[in-house]
């Protein structure tokens, strides 16, 4: 990040304004006052050969004044981007949380937000709308990014100056805290081989406890279900800055492989973002339904729930790889799941002395 | 029970008949003891309900019958014994000599056999109220009457005498005009004490008011012990159309009445008899009539065809003994020829033909050819004719039957048919009911032979087939006396009046209320949002023409809580009693209202909501449930014509409410969207530092509204209004700027009116669809305009008056 801060905010603002402008030309033309946005659904996401990242398509959404619906829609963004404006004006941020609760001060009762999904879903639509990340709005999730344990020496630019964390040596048992915007961190040098996501705390602690990020050079990220934007920044930054390879390591069902895939694809629903959070090179390890079969692994009966998301991710475009189509089948076909916990039936150690290796020598990361 | 009038018609033993029986046994007095219920006099209440009833229709229709706008005064005192009832009217007033006439007999009232619309259809009416008067009170009914230029007034006291039923006019007295009651200058006034109470004060209400919706024509005014009630003439109400007596419609009767008709006519004919007695019947309906008998009584014959190669004239040839045969060569080929020609023939056509050619050839060739040989001649041919009668069965079989069915199959059948047709013997004459028994049997045959299905459909299309080839006979239809003595033949008859088409029956016989009155009536009597009214087309039931009209009244002041008000009419007269018994309700129940966006819990019996349903039956002979005149009765015909009239009012009632909704919502959108685009538009003006931005276009645009919008010239000479449809129809928009100085250069298309010191400038452009008009004046800079527009819905007006 070589630009200043100062003009960042500046470019910020003025791309929040032109909103408003779009908006009083409309009026001024008397003309229906409208905003345009890609279609935000699973049928609107496509390839981008180039970035090798999943991205909106062509499809647009015209959000306009001529319903009800529509009119409320737009007050609300012009009420969030005078808001916006003014917090970048003054220098300061503000978590989405708070905007849904300091709408509820707004004057025009009609602007204030019903709850907290539709301020955040609005933010994401003026961050597509202006092409400015959240974050450069200041604007943050409640929920910080998650924890990092490996061999990385990193300096980060906090309110209280600038640190210079190892994240082994000088953080506890819990890693190191990655920060809501990962970009206000540089990295300084590594030991790592790879970076391992994993999915549950159950399994990122016991990675920890068997000593796995020293024995196997590893930075073990926790992503905590769904991982949050910054988490995912962060792997990215690992992959692209470090040269690192990325794998990811998950449960054994349909809702772990939409984690997977919001790592290595991007999320549907932030496409718009997904050059700048997806690492499409992030490799997935297990559980496979193929490892369910060779590790004989205990396991659940997939439920009437499961096996939809199973269906509609065969129909989902960023899981159209044979290895996907092959894995996916396979599941339908033994009807099973397993949680990353029940390689523990084999022992405690199995996932690091077994497994993991095995895996990762499979996949040529080791 | 059905009414009093099919009673009598067509059963011996009916009311009329025993009452006529019984009257030199027992007294009139104690039939009407005995039968007050059915008379609608049971109760004090009731029956004062009854006698204001009987008294008004008897008062509207003598000012009817007159030509005189009805104006009708109702009042009810209480005595100290009784209560007095006093109807008066406007009417030509009466003679002496018609009392008699007009309080006549009960049940024998002059409309009783009259195919005529008429309110006192049946005859019970006012004499029924007088001798209740006269048995509760014991005193005799006061009549006024004043005759039309007359300077004085009679004053009859009438009594019935309860052992003859003869009406008596015990006093009788002439009064000058000053000294009469009566409001008017004629009129008649009919004073009678009877045992009574105002506890049916809410049916006596509901009877005059709803009165008053179906004779808009009608000034109706009650006075009584807790108040008045008024209903004045509706604007530009004219009198019903008079009506017509008709003769009874050959659909309509039923066959008891019609075995009594045949045995009473003058006609000896059945084709004079069908003419002279019914309505809509001449020499083509008679004739159509009498051969739909004939098939009905007599059957049809079947028409065989010739074989090909058979060789007619050499049978006919051979069939004439002992003639001239060169003579009987020219008589062959005469018949063979007329045998060809007719290409299929029929038994009793084959005679004709025969004894035609007889006498051709005896013309021609002076042989006779008499009765026997033509008789043989008949019989050879038709031996020809029949010699392959599968042939013949074979064509109508095969073409009715679907193409699915295999060859044998229907050959199968064609060969089963023309056997019964062969074991019949030799007339070939069968009906219809005999031919669908042919037909069923073979198909029963094959079917289980030739292992084929012949369904339902299949027999009856070859039986339909088969029949439409054979010809109608020509026999006689027996005359109208013999008739009258064997039911079965007059039921064939009845048949085939049924099953030809009549010319509905003239309407000139009722008088309905008409769609546009019937609406003013309600206009009057309910302040409401919303009216419509259907008349329908005249339909028949049981012989008697009838019209069914309905209208609807809704919102405005009718009561919204529980159901709607349902008003219930036959020929003119509200029914008060019994609604639940009434077909009326019935069909009104069984109507999905909520497809008409009534509210409707359960989805089936009377809608709920603010309005007002009315129901009019007019005929000739309204079929009640009982005497007593209260509901009407479940007759399938009116039932549908109740349905389709109430539907086709409640049409309308739809597309207003649809209407009202859909303006609401609109309002409703506006209200929301003229609350959030000024207050947006103010914040991208402060963000964008631009100031303040005019909505009224981008407003105008989303409601689809017309856009009328004043601007003035920088010198504030030139008035510029711009209406802008925003709509997709065109719209006429009455634009008036109401200018406080004298304008100037307005164009032609505008009229200017001075009115105290301010002027009127008026223009009523036509604005199509996304167009745009511009209207332009000039006036004095310092002159103040008001716009005001009208000619759209307030809903879909934006005005913008920003002057510059």
């Amino acid at each position: 990040m070589s630009e200043t801060h100062t003009s960042d905010e500046t470019e910020a603002r003025d791309q929040l304004l032109a909103i408003a402008e779009q908006f009083y030309d409309q009026f001024a033309d008397g003309d229906i006052p409208r905003m345009s946005l890609p279609t935000r659904s699973k049928s609107n996401i496509e390839y981008d050969e180039d970035a090798d990242v999943w991205v909106y398509g062509d499809s647009q959404s015209t959000r306009s004044a001529n319903s009800v619906r529509g009119a409320r829609k737009l007050l609300k963004s012009v009420y969030t981007v005078d808001f916006l404006a003014q917090q970048l004006d003054e220098g300061r941020s503000s978590t989405l949380r708070e905007l849904y609760y300091l709408s509820e001060s707004w004057d025009e009762a009609e602007a204030q937000f019903n709850d907290q999904s539709e301020s955040d879903k609005l933010v994401e639509d003026l961050e597509i709308v202006s092409g400015v990340k959240r974050e450069d709005f200041h604007m943050r999730p409640e929920e910080s990014g998650a924890k990092v344990m490996g061999p990385l020496r990193l300096r980060e630019q906090t309110r209280r100056g600038d640190r210079e964390i190892h994240c082994q040596e000088d953080v506890g048992q819990g890693g190191y805290q990655i920060p809501n915007n990962p970009d206000t961190i540089d990295f300084l040098d590594t030991d790592a081989d790879f970076v391992l996501c994993v999915e549950t705390g159950g399994m990122r602690d016991r990675l920890v406890e068997n000593g796995f990020d020293d024995d196997y050079n590893a930075i073990v990220v926790h992503l905590g279900g769904q991982p949050a934007r910054a988490t995912r920044r962060l792997t990215k930054r690992l992959h692209d800055e470090l040269e690192l390879p990325v794998t990811v390591f998950t449960d054994g069902d349909p809702w772990s492989y939409r984690i997977y895939g919001s790592v290595a694809y991007g999320s549907i629903k932030s496409a718009h973002l997904s050059e700048y959070l997806a690492t499409p090179q992030a490799q997935f390890i297990g559980i496979r339904p193929q490892d369910i079969v060779d590790y004989d692994l205990p396991t659940d009966p997939l439920s009437d729930s499961d096996v939809n998301a199973l269906e509609s991710e065969l129909e989902d475009p960023r899981f159209q790889s044979d290895f996907w189509t092959e894995q996916i089948g396979l599941q339908l076909d033994i009807d099973k799941k397993a949680e990353q916990q029940a390689l523990a039936s084999r022992g405690l150690d199995f996932v690091t002395d077994t497994y993991l290796p095995e895996r990762l020598a499979e996949m040529g990361v080791l | 029970m059905t009414s009093f009038q099919s009673t009598l018609d067509d059963d011996e033993d009916g009311i009329a008949e025993e009452l006529a029986a019984s009257q030199r046994e027992i007294s009139v007095a104690e039939f009407f003891e005995k039968n007050k219920h059915m008379l609608g006099f049971d109760s004090g209440a009731r029956g004062l309900v009854t006698a204001v009833k009987e008294a008004v229709d008897n008062a509207l229709d003598a000012t009817e019958e007159a030509g005189i706008l009805p104006d009708i005064y109702v009042e009810i005192s209480e005595g100290r014994d009784y209560y007095t009832l006093i109807v008066e009217d406007n009417g030509p007033g009466i003679t002496n000599a018609q009392i008699p006439k007009i309080f006549g007999k009960l049940l024998y009232g002059s409309r009783f056999h009259a195919r005529e619309q008429s309110r006192g259809q049946q005859g019970i009416g006012i004499s029924a109220a007088v001798l209740y008067s006269q048995l509760t009170s014991g005193k005799p009914v006061r009549i006024e009457s004043r005759t039309q230029d007359s300077e004085t007034a009679n004053v009859y006291e009438l009594i019935i005498d309860t052992d003859t039923n003869e009406p008596e006019i015990s006093a009788e007295t002439e009064v000058s005009a000053a000294k009469s009651d009566l409001r008017g200058t004629h009129g008649t006034r009919i004073e009678m004490a009877l045992d009574a109470n105002m506890r049916a004060r809410g049916q006596l209400h509901d009877y005059i008011k709803h009165t008053a919706v179906v004779n808009p024509h009608a000034r109706i005014e009650l006075q009584e012990p807790g108040g008045e009630l008024k209903s004045e003439r509706a604007e530009e109400a004219s009198l019903p159309a008079e009506t017509d007596e008709i003769l009874p419609h050959p659909h309509g009767v039923e066959l008891g009445t019609l075995i009594k008709m045949l045995a009473e006519t003058d006609s000896h004919s059945v084709s004079g008899f069908l003419q002279s007695e019914f309505t809509r019947v001449g020499s083509k309906t008679a004739t159509g009539i009498i051969d739909a008998f004939r098939d009905e009584h007599f059957g049809r014959e079947m028409r065989w065809r010739p074989p090909a190669d058979a060789d007619l004239e050499a049978t006919v040839a051979d069939a004439v003994a002992n003639k001239d045969a060169t003579h009987t060569a020219v008589f062959a080929r005469t018949v063979a020829d007329a045998v060809r020609d007719a290409d299929s023939i029929a038994p009793a056509e084959l005679g004709a033909l025969v004894a035609d050619a007889a006498a051709d050839a005896q013309d021609d060739t002076g042989t006779s050819f008499g009765e026997t040989v033509q008789a043989n001649v008949v019989a050879a041919v038709r031996d020809a004719l029949t010699s392959d009668r599968v042939a013949d069965v074979l064509g109508p079989v095969d073409e009715a039957t679907t193409v699915q069915k295999d060859d044998a199959t229907v050959r199968g059948l064609a060969e089963r048919i023309a056997a019964k047709f062969e074991s019949d013997g030799d007339t070939d004459r069968v009906t219809r009911d005999t031919l669908d028994e042919y037909v069923f049997r073979a198909a029963e045959n094959t079917a289980e032979y030739a292992d084929a299905t012949i369904g339902e459909t299949a027999r009856e299309n070859v039986a339909d087939a088969l029949w439409a080839r054979m010809a109608t006979v020509p026999d006689d239809p027996p005359n109208t006396s013999a008739l009258a003595d064997d039911r079965d033949a007059a039921s064939d008859l009845l048949a085939a009046m049924a099953s030809v088409s009549v010319m509905a029956p003239p309407t000139s016989c009722l008088s309905p209320i008409e769609a546009d009155q019937l609406e003013a009536g309600l206009r009057t009597e309910f302040d409401a949002d919303f009216y419509a009214a259907a008349t329908r087309d005249a339909d028949v039931h049981g012989g008697d023409p009838f019209i069914v009209e309905a209208g609807i009244a809704y919102g405005g002041d009718i009561d919204s809580e529980g159901g709607v008000q349902l008003m219930r009419f036959a020929n003119r007269v509200p029914l008060v009693y019994q609604r639940g018994a009434c077909a009326t309700t019935d069909v009104l129940g069984d109507i999905g209202w909520r497809n008409y966006n009534l509210s409707q819990p359960g989805g089936s019996g009377l809608p709920q909501g603010p309005a007002v349903i009315m129901v009019h039956v007019a005929s000739t002979n309204v079929p009640f449930t009982s005497e007593s005149k209260d509901a009407i009765a479940n007759v399938p015909e009116i039932e549908a014509e109740i349905e389709l009239a109430v539907r086709e009012a409640a049409r309308e009632l739809k597309s207003f409410l649809q209407k009202r909704q859909s303006m609401r919502k609109r309002q409703q959108k506006q209200d929301v969207i003229m609350d959030i685009l000024p207050t947006m538009a103010e914040k991208v003006g402060e963000l964008t530092g631009r100031g303040g931005v005019d909505v009224s276009d981008s407003l105008a645009r989303i409601m689809n509204n017309v856009l009328v919008e004043r601007a003035r010239s920088d010198d504030g000479q030139t008035v510029t209004l711009r209406v802008e449809n925003h709509g997709t129809g065109s719209v006429d928009v009455d634009v008036t700027d109401i200018v406080s100085a004298e304008p100037d250069g307005v164009g032609d298309d505008a009229s200017v009116v001075a009115m105290d010191d301010e002027y009127f400038v008026q223009w009523t452009p036509a604005v199509a669809g996304d167009d745009a008009a511009e209207l332009t004046y000039s006036v004095d800079a310092d002159a103040d305009c008001e716009l005001s527009v009208s000619g759209v819905a307030d809903a879909r007006l934006t005005v913008s008056e920003a002057d510059t």
